[in-house]
């Protein structure tokens, strides 16, 4: 599903964030990204989903190379896999619903399916009755859940979340990590970057770490 | 392709609400659009009434064709003059008739009648058709050659004046369209690129769902090319106010001349054309200017 061939990255004026980083992620597998901060989880998970592009190496993910494929597929791509940002991204001048249908929207899904489909997610979330509030007028921890919801109403076959327990306590975090591994379940591939160990150890998934050495650790 | 439409729906009553949302700003935008657009669109009106009123000048370019007093048949003479192409009409007046015409017209009646002879030639009255002046300085030349004419009398001069005047005109019209025309493109695409640099967190989060270019620029070609057509209107609303602000007065000076003459606004035609050329305007505006930002904000 996922691979990486000796990729580096190094943003523009700085030193490398990333250096000769290889691993392979199975179809359905669930697995941790850890790692000290700035050891550069978020810009690995970024290099996935295209966001950023690698210095160097080779990525392919769900079939595709991702150093050749070219611009205009990039959208396509991005429709194949759920994103949970760090920093949420919600839209604050768009109801809850109208930001977890925006993947939908874009891909023409409209009337009774983009109902239903927006309305399973926010319910999944536990948000459901939130629908037509604003993403301001939500705790920090209501907004994730939100960023979820918008990662899962595609159905996509890879999720990849950045720190989606952050702003959350002890309870709802499990229950976030819960409906991940539900997702697993059913088939979805899940990468979730996080620093909390108790994850790592309750589910006894595989991890991935990174370490501040800018190396790479695999357990 | 019901969805493709609805969908195309749904964004154009979008991009209406978003300038019912800010009637402000977007009246602004319309009125320097409509202003803008009311500059050349004025000045074609002005030129379609010139033409119109130089149609009336026209009819007095008539000819006179004075034939050789001894030309056998002069009758048929006239009706070979009035087959020629460029000839919408061609008069015989026999001498006995242009002299009782003179008598009648010149007061000089009781004088006449002493004369022995019939002093008058026959002529040929010809109205030539609405040509350039170049067209009918070559009547001119055929009607000389003619067999059986002696002397074409025309005043082309003011007919050629006016006629590159005209021209000089249309050339300052078109001038003017050009580059006002690239004025309210490039208003817009300012307008436009604001609006986007306004949405750039929006861009951003559509962009990371997988929304593709056309997407993202859809809404705002619409309301680059909504504005643009509001403009049109406006300019339209302009130059037939402004025409009928000015033809009451017109209308007394040409009674003065004795003529009927009125303004006309624009029609029905230049309507359509203002509204298609704003619309144009204002996707084409857009067009560039969400180019050019979603080049600049590429993710990757
Ligand atoms: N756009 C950028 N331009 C320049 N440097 C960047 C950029 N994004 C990240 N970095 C740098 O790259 C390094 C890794 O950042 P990254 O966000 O990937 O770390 P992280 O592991 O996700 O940290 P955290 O746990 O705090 O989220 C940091 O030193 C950061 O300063
Ligand atoms: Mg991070």
């Amino acid at each position: 599903m996922i691979e990486l061939r000796h990729v580096f990255k190094r943003y523009r004026g700085g030193a490398d964030v990333l250096a000769d980083i290889n691993f392979t992620i199975e179809e359905g597998e669930m697995v941790f990204l850890t790692g000290p901060s700035g050891a550069g989880k978020s810009t690995l998970l970024k290099l996935i989903a295209l966001i950023e592009r690698p210095t160097r190496g080779r990525i392919t993910v769900n079939g595709h190379d991702l150093t050749k494929l070219s611009r205009w597929r990039i959208p396509g791509f991005r429709r194949e896999i759920g994103v949970v940002f760090q920093d949420n991204k919600l839209l604050n001048d768009r109801t809850l619903f109208d930001n977890v249908a925006l993947p939908l929207i874009v891909r023409g899904i409209g009337g009774h399916e983009l109902r239903h489909r927006v309305q399973a997610a926010l319910d999944k979330v536990g948000l459901l009755a939130r629908a037509h509030s604003y993403p301001l007028t939500l705790s920090g921890g209501e907004q994730q859940r939100v960023g979820i919801a918008r990662a899962i109403t595609n159905r996509p076959p890879l999720l990849i979340a950045d720190e989606p327990t952050g702003n959350l306590d002890t309870a709802l975090s499990d229950e976030v990590i819960d409906l991940f591994r539900e997702f697993h379940e059913h088939g979805t591939t899940v990468v979730i970057a996080t620093h909390e160990k108790r994850h790592i150890q309750r589910l006894g998934k595989r991890v991935i770490a990174l370490s501040r050495a800018h190396s790479l650790a695999t357990a | 392709m019901r969805g493709y439409f609805s969908r195309h729906a749904q964004v154009l009553l979008a991009t209406i609400g978003d300038i019912v949302r800010d009637p402000v700003g977007s009246a602004l935008t319309i009125a320097v659009i409509g202003i803008t657009l009311a500059l050349p669109a004025g000045l074609f009106a002005a030129l379609g009434n010139l033409d119109r009123l130089s149609e009336g000048w026209h009819r007095s370019a008539a000819f006179s064709v004075y034939l050789h007093r001894q030309t056998a048949a002069p009758r048929q003479v006239a009706a070979a003059i009035g087959r020629l192409p460029g000839v919408q009409a061609a008069t015989y007046v026999s001498p006995a008739a242009g002299l009782a015409a003179f008598q009648r017209l010149s007061g000089f009646g009781a004088a006449l009648t002493t004369l022995k002879r019939n002093p008058l030639p026959p002529v040929v009255l010809v109205t030539p058709r609405r040509e350039t002046p170049a067209a009918l300085k070559g009547l001119v030349q055929t009607l000389k050659a003619t067999p059986g004419v002696a002397l074409v009398q025309s005043d082309l001069r003011w007919l050629e004046r006016l006629h590159a005047g005209l021209i000089l005109g249309h050339r300052l019209a078109i001038l003017l369209t050009v580059l006002l025309g690239l004025a309210v493109l490039l208003i817009l695409g300012n307008i436009i690129r604001v609006a986007v640099m306004n949405r750039a967190t929006e861009i951003e989060v559509i962009q990371l769902v997988g929304g593709t270019d056309r997407f993202i620029r859809r809404p705002f070609l619409y309301a680059g090319a909504l504005q643009g057509a509001l403009g049109a209107l406006l300019a339209f609303l302009i130059v037939n106010l402004a025409i009928w602000a000015i033809d009451g007065p017109a209308r007394q000076l040409a009674e003065l001349y004795g003529s009927g003459y009125r303004l006309e606004g624009l029609g029905l035609h230049g309507f359509w054309w203002l509204l298609a050329g704003g619309a144009a305007l204002g996707w084409s505006g857009s067009r560039l200017a969400v180019a050019r930002e979603l080049r600049r904000r590429r993710l990757t």
